[in-house]
């Protein structure tokens, strides 16, 4: 910033320095109002922007009663999700909070009542989507939150508030291992784990932020919602939570790294590879690659909202101007070219043309639906649909802070349309008035046109989504509208 | 680069904190014009529903995107009603992003505001001035920079506009004022600006210098005025130099500039080619922008971004956007571009196309519309048909009725089953009573010949249009100008600036004849003339009506007049439509003509006189009183009476009456010609009395 007295326009990171002074509704408000200008946009800053509030609400907490807790974040994640319906990471970061709190409060209750951690519940994945679906919510924010397809069933869970106990004990072994089954893909089950168990360490009993892999046992597990009785000093709540949420944090730091672990993978040697909008994932994932291998990467430039970010990307290499490079520790890195890799710019309107060449499509979503279809930048549909013509795979990497337990009823509502000025300047008077522009922001792309997720859990098949859904979020908490 | 230090020019001690200055803006809520009549009168501007939203919220959610922290309101119009929403709105409360402060002021222009600022010292540093009427996503960011950046290397860069660009057509533009801009293209300064008139030559009187010192400048006509600017506390002190400044760009730019030479103060223009900015600051720009933020090109200050906590509105395909629990019938048909509110309901076989409904509107069966404007609570009576115009809050309109084009029914109206409502009408319950506080709302009488029978309201005349049919009439040239407006543009408008602008140009195009306004003269000159003339005429009329002593009231005209620099003829212009105001006022109120005129004029002989000397004044000043009388409400026979008075208590003599009589411009229009009819005998009687006499006045007059 050339000026240090030029008031800044507020962001993610003017955001996060005024959250230090401000007292919690007012930062809220500045939340939700910069949702609502776009001042923060795109999952990650939504999410870090989420995580630091959600600390700080609580922190500020006096109550130590982990359901008036509850109840109280899931008002602020009520309101968030209000604002900007479309941003979903914001709701996916509350619901991972509310999973945490919950959490605790079951640990704080078992530790209470001396019972020994028991192993999760017993898990028969539910394929049929249609078991339990909810009805047909009226507006978007009611998104049908995946009941019938998470694991737990409903009536399973409603006998849970009364008979917790007693089927806590049942046998675990049903439950899958997340990454091993995952491999629909030629790859090989990435090797994260190593790497994430490392990071989970410190966390000592806590280990919330992702579901880790077979070595810990996830903690899911049904819960009465009504903990009045249980408020017991045994666990400090509040502590416990915040380090939970801290660990999402560190989730959010990491989550490129771990995504890039896999890449080596994924990529081969000459082969070409297509990708779209300037994503730090794709291209730190690329840059891991690059490393060890040469290959060529043909670049769609994804205008008119995210060219100039792609523009820069390809000849800076880094990240500029979106928000993501006042995180302060992310160091910048060189562009690919200067790794020795040929990147190809072309218009978005190229890709069915050089689609035959490709030998994979590598895309970064804005938001994975439960259902294992997913929407990003606009463009991405026609990418998709013209890999699937050539039988090009399609890989789709996404942390799992990206992943809804929303399920797509109605897609059109899912896309934001943004300012048509991007594609028709303001100035051609003549031309705004007689003609309709629209510019929608998203594309959806559906589930069958992905072959592959890489998530920071590993590599996971479409279809196989639902279980991540599962472990990461409580039923509980899927429909945050609900009281 | 090293911004330390650049503060410490304007205010001492202010370099070391310059970092935590806030950042502080001005809103001037209040516009000083008339253009949203009749909805101005019962509600503030600000708080007209643009895509049922109210405009300030657009304008502070403006500010609070850009990281404004302190924001004075200033509003003088309606203030209860503007203070009562913001003191219930988020702004308010403690978790606004800003804090506001709204001062009440008694301000009759900008200039008043802007003075009234400087003296209550609380711009502390640089600041955004800004209307209660803007819309705009644009990002300040880089023109704050520029502005600090300009001001660190000279501290007479004392405000910088911001404009957008826009092509040479444009709908949201102003296309009834061509604001040209003249900017200097390396310095970005702005050198020159000046109104042009649309089909007029498009001659710039570029002065001579400009032209001499820049190598290279840019004569812009296709930018968008916003209304926004970053000023420097010295541009308030410039404000209080010059106390007759009203408008910022007509009077403070033009200042400014012409100063140059003695002052070395610079203005500079930003001009964004990204992001939108506009005023709403006539119906026409009301319903561009608002076409504009339905189509998105405001976002994010969309209606799906629910600028009030209490909106659920949502997109859905087809830019249609629905807030909760809307009641469509199965058959209806809601088209694209429009935006529904919540608990409206549209009846079966309803057709909807790009209009704005507002929340609880019950729209019957088989209605059809088409570009409508409908606030809250109206109700929309079967088979009727609303084309292009605003309907406002709690109207109810009938069934089988037709509302054209331009229409404006105001709050309440009602309007009768199967009644047409014709082009560009505004249909009002309320008025506002003539004065110049403007508190003095009345209801009117119905005229069932708008409204049809069993209807409530009235159509509502404009002031500013009377004047601009009488400067017509005043030059026995046909003004056809607004008319055309009329035809090209969706509805009627006037623009405050251009207004003043225009009466100036008419005078001194059609009416050169008539005294010291030479066409020769100045744009300033001109401008200075229509000013006097509103001032003088209002300030004259405001006194009648309290009972001022005449005395003072001379006295007063006498300072206005040297302020202005105004000629004799202006003056008994002033006298003689004040005087005319006045007796319509007192005969609308229930007086006979008669009464009304003895009323008005007989305790203020001396006014009179002391404007009517010679022969040649009386005759002016008949011509002047009957020009205005023509629009009166029993405007003949208050010429007669006024004749009568005037006559007897020797205010105009017999020679003042004939030469009017004969004068030609006085029979120049049928409208004229009726108006005088009744007087005749009375100065036929004078005339002959007159021939007699001759020789006794003349040696009066020696």
């Amino acid at each position: 910033m050339p000026a240090t007295t030029i008031p800044q326009t507020p962001s993610l990171s003017t955001y996060l320095k005024s959250l230090k002074h401000n007292d919690i509704e007012t930062s809220i408000e500045l939340f939700i109002s910069l949702l609502k200008r776009r001042q923060i946009k795109n999952s990650r800053p939504c999410a870090i922007a989420t995580t630091h509030l959600l600390l700080h609400v609580v922190a500020a907490e006096r109550i130590r009663d982990a359901s008036k807790l509850i109840q109280h974040v899931r008002d602020v994640g009520r309101r968030l999700v209000a604002a900007q319906p479309r941003e979903m990471a914001v709701g996916n970061i509350v619901r991972r909070v509310l999973g945490v709190i919950r959490e605790v409060a079951e640990e704080d209750q078992d530790a209470a009542g001396g019972t020994p951690l028991s192993p999760p519940t017993p898990l028969t994945p539910v394929p049929g989507e249609t078991l339990q679906r909810p009805p047909l919510p009226t507006k978007m924010s009611e998104f049908s939150p995946l009941h019938g397809a998470a694991a737990l069933p409903q009536d399973l869970l409603a006998t849970a508030a009364s008979s917790t106990q007693d089927w806590q004990s049942e046998d675990a072994a049903q439950r899958p291992l997340l990454p091993g089954s995952s491999t629909s893909y030629a790859g090989q089950p990435p090797s994260v784990t190593s790497l994430f168990s490392i990071l989970q360490q410190p966390a000592g009993r806590s280990p919330f932020a992702t579901p880790p892999t077979a070595s810990q046992s996830p903690l899911i597990k049904p819960v009465p919602q009504t903990h009045d009785d249980e408020v017991k000093e045994k666990l400090d709540i509040k502590a416990e939570v915040i380090n939970g949420i801290q660990e999402l944090q560190d989730e959010l730091d990491v989550v490129d790294t771990q995504i890039a672990e896999s890449a080596l993978d994924h990529i081969h040697s000459n082969e070409i590879i297509l990708t779209h909008t300037s994503s730090q994932t794709v291209q730190r994932f690329l840059a891991t690659a690059a490393r060890k291998r040469k290959f060529t990467v043909v670049h769609a430039e994804a205008y008119p909202n995210d060219h100039e970010a792609t523009h820069a990307t390809i000849v800076n290499g880094g990240k500029k101007g979106s928000g993501e490079d006042e995180e302060g520790g992310d160091e910048r890195w060189k562009p690919l070219t200067s790794m020795g890799i040929t990147v190809i710019l072309i218009p978005d309107s190229a890709v069915f043309a050089l689609m035959s060449r490709i030998n994979k499509v590598i895309m970064a979503p804005h938001t994975v639906l439960a259902n294992g279809s997913l929407l990003a930048a606009a463009g991405a549909a026609t990418i998709a649909q013209a890999a699937k013509h050539h039988r090009v795979p399609v890989v789709v990497l996404s942390g799992v802070y990206k992943l809804s337990p929303v399920y797509p009823f109605a897609t059109d509502d899912l896309i934001e349309y943004g300012d048509p000025s991007k594609v028709v300047g303001f100035e051609e008077g003549e031309f705004m008035e007689k003609v309709d522009v629209v510019n929608p922001i998203y594309d959806w792309v559906d589930s069958e046109l992905v072959d592959l997720y890489i998530t920071n859990l590993g590599g996971c098949a479409p279809s196989f989504l639902y279980r991540i859904v599962a472990d990461h979020y409580r039923v509980e908490d899927i429909d945050l509208s609900a009281k | 680069m090293a911004p330390k230090g650049k503060k410490g020019a304007t205010k001492s001690n202010k370099a070391e904190e310059e970092h935590d200055e806030p950042l502080q803006a001005v809103v001037l809520a209040d516009s000083f014009e008339q253009r949203f009549e009749p909805f101005t009168i019962e509600k503030p501007r600000c708080l007209l529903t643009l895509a049922n939203t109210p405009l300030i919220e657009y304008t502070l959610e403006f500010l609070a995107g850009s990281g404004v922290e302190e924001v004075y309101l200033y509003s003088s119009n309606h203030t209860d009603q503007v203070e009562d929403y913001l003191n219930h709105s988020r702004w308010t409360q403690e978790t606004s992003p800003f804090s506001l402060e709204i001062i009440r002021s008694t301000s009759t222009s900008i200039g008043d505001c802007m003075r009234d600022l400087d003296q209550k010292q609380l711009i502390k540093g640089d600041f955004i001035c800004v209307y209660g009427d803007v819309v705009a996503n644009i990002s300040l960011e880089g023109a704050l920079a520029m502005h600090k950046a300009r001001r660190e290397k000279n501290k007479n860069a004392i405000m910088t506009m911001v404009l957008r660009e826009a092509g040479d057509y444009h709908r949201t533009k102003s296309q009834h004022m061509r604001r040209c801009f003249v900017i200097d293209a390396e310095t970005q300064r702005c050198v020159h600006y000046e109104q042009v008139r649309p089909r007029d030559s498009p001659r710039l009187n570029i002065p001579e210098e400009v032209l001499k010192d820049h190598v290279e400048i840019d004569v812009r006509e296709d930018l968008i005025d916003c209304g926004i600017d970053i000023c420097t506390p010295d541009v308030l002190a410039q404000w209080s130099d010059s106390f007759d400044w009203k408008m910022p760009r007509r009077d403070f730019l033009h200042g400014v500039l012409q100063d140059y030479e003695t002052f070395q103060r610079t203005i500079h223009a930003h001009v964004v080619s990204e992001g939108y900015a506009a005023r709403v600051n006539n119906l026409r720009a009301y319903d561009a922008v608002s076409r504009d933020a339905v189509s998105r090109w405001t976002y994010p200050l969309v209606p799906d971004c629910n600028l009030l906590s209490d909106q659920t509105y949502h997109m859905s395909k087809g830019v249609v956007y629905k807030e909760e629990s809307v009641m469509l019938a199965r058959s209806s048909l809601v088209g694209k571009k429009t935006v529904l509110g919540k608990a409206t309901s549209l009846g079966e076989g309803t057709v909807v196309n790009n209009s704005i409904i507002g929340r609880r509107c019950v729209i019957g069966k088989r209605v059809q519309m088409d570009g409508a404007y409908v606030w809250d609570d109206a109700r929309i009576g079967d088979d009727s048909v609303i084309n292009g115009a605003i309907i406002a809050d709690g109207v109810s309109v009938g069934k089988k009725c037709h509302v054209k084009r331009g229409a404006l029914l105001s709050y309440g109206v009602s309007v009768a089953d199967g009644t047409t409502i014709s082009e560009n009408t505004r249909v009002t319950r309320r008025k506002r009573k003539r004065g110049y506080d403007s508190d003095d709302v009345v209801h009117g009488v119905t005229d069932p010949k708008v409204v049809g029978k069993g209807g409530e309201g009235f159509e509502l005349e404009l002031d500013m249009e009377e004047e601009d049919v009488l400067e017509a009439l005043m030059a026995g040239i046909q003004h056809t100008d607004l008319t055309e407006d009329g035809d090209y543009s969706d509805f009627q408008y006037e623009d405050e600036e251009d207004m003043a602008q225009e009466h100036a140009h008419d005078m001194t195009s059609r009416s050169g004849s008539f005294g010291s306004v030479g066409s020769e003269e100045s744009g300033e000159t001109r401008r200075n003339a229509a000013d006097f003339h509103h001032e003088a005429s209002n300030s004259i009329f405001d006194s009648l009506q309290k009972g001022h002593d005449p005395d003072n009231i001379q006295l007063e005209l006498k300072a206005l007049r040297m302020s202005s620099n105004a000629g004799d003829s202006q003056v008994r212009r002033a006298v003689a439509v004040a005087f005319s105001k006045r007796i319509a006022n007192l005969v609308e109120a229930g007086k006979s003509p008669k009464d009304a005129v003895a009323e008005a004029i007989s305790p203020n002989q001396r006014l009179v006189r002391a404007c009517v000397k010679a022969v040649e004044e009386q005759a002016e000043f008949m011509l002047f009183l009957q020009t205005d009388l023509v629009h009166r409400p029993q405007g003949s026979k208050t010429l007669l009476f006024a004749s009568n008075t005037l006559a007897t208590q020797d205010l105009v003599e017999a020679e003042g009456f004939e030469q009017w009589w004969e004068d030609e411009r006085s029979s120049a229009s049928e409208d004229l010609r009726a108006v005088r009819a009744e007087t005749k005998q009375l100065v036929d009687v004078l005339v002959g009395d007159d021939d007699e006499e001759d020789e006794d006045d003349d040696d009066d007059e020696d």
